[in-house]
């Protein structure tokens, strides 16, 4: 490789064998080609260095940008109790709704029968309030649309978030609680109630047994 | 041979109302002394205190899961031959395939109905 630099650091070398008196005027003129070539290679260096370091820069700058995106502190002192409200009025409200029609029911199954019009009147005032108690499919519908909602505000952030940092999955669990958690659903087989369409159904599991 | 009505029957799940539907169904059955426990090891405990004639038992339970109940009943000399019959919302093959190997004499799927526990229930007698 033979670059302008080199030329010149081997055109005052070959000018400086070739002479029998050699001057301080060629002794310069070698050291400043010498001195030119290697100031070439440590600007050459430092551009690389600085581009490097203005990369890192420009990740960090990014990554706090994407990390101010991603509202953490929004999401866990509102979204993220908000959604866990919601889901526990859910809870509490059907369970509610869920008493309050079984508690109809076994009054209509206990009540006496020997008297047509009171045991009438009974079944009709305990089926009003079965249709009361179900008007909780309402408000919980609503309930668990804002849940939803809030999913959905999480899984954009936190999608968006990982694509700018290039994050990988890693299954390891992300403390001992949850290691502990993972093992026993394993142990245990807890896999939860299917979706539509996954599981065995019961004649499947009948001849299953049966096998 | 007739089930007899008067049998025993432990109900666990951690779920109130779950409790109080099966209490109900058992009840329309004929089943009068119904007791019910929150999970396996107060139904283990109710076991070694009375004598049951059936167990009707959830799978996903706290501390101790219904599988555990399961494996514990059936290597206790005391308490092996007691009939059981899971209920649950677990309907993986892996399940019902772990709850046969464990001895379950039956296996109910959640959402259930009347007609099903009641047909359980005289498969698992031989009616």
């Amino acid at each position: 490789m033979s670059s302008p630099v080199h030329s010149e650091i081997r055109e005052a070398a070959d000018s400086l064998t070739s002479k029998d008196d050699i001057s301080l005027v060629d002794i310069l003129s070698l050291a400043e080609a010498s001195i030119h070539s290697m100031k070439t290679f440590i600007d050459s260096l430092d551009s690389k260095v600085y581009e490097e370091f203005r990369g890192i820069a420009e990740y960090i700058q990014n990554t706090k940008l994407e990390i101010g995106n991603l509202q953490a502190n929004d999401l866990t002192s509102n979204h993220i109790p908000g959604a866990g409200d919601e889901l526990n009025l859910v809870v509490s409200s059907t369970e509610e709704a869920t008493t309050k029609i079984m508690e109809c029911a076994e009054s209509v199954l206990d009540a006496d029968s020997s008297d047509p019009k009171a045991y009438k009147e009974l079944v009709e005032a305990r089926m009003m309030d079965i249709f009361e108690a179900c008007s909780f499919q309402d408000l919980t519908g609503q309930r668990i649309s804002k849940v939803v909602e809030t999913l959905e505000h999480i899984e954009t952030r936190v999608g968006r978030f990982a694509a700018a940092i290039g994050a990988g999955d890693n299954d390891a669990p992300a403390n001992e609680k949850e290691a502990k958690r993972k093992k026993r659903k394993k142990d245990q087989i807890l896999n939860g109630p299917a979706k539509d369409g996954e599981g065995v159904s019961q004649d499947d599991i009948d001849a299953l047994l049966n096998s | 041979m007739a089930i007899d009505l008067s049998m025993p029957v432990l109900v666990v799940d951690d779920y109130k109302t779950m409790i109080r539907i099966i209490r109900n169904l058992l009840k329309q059955l004929g089943f009068s002394d119904v007791d019910d426990a929150a999970d396996g090891t107060e139904a283990l405990g109710k076991m070694r205190q009375k004598s049951y004639g059936l167990i009707i038992s959830d799978w996903n339970m706290e501390p101790m899961t219904g599988y555990e109940l399961l494996k514990e009943v059936r290597t206790d000399d005391g308490l092996a031959r007691t009939p059981f019959i899971m209920v649950t919302a677990e309907s993986k093959t892996e399940n019902v395939i772990a709850a046969k190997k464990a001895g379950v004499n039956n296996y109910i799927v959640k959402p259930f109905n009347a007609a099903t526990l009641k047909s359980k229930i005289d498969t698992v007698f031989g009616e």
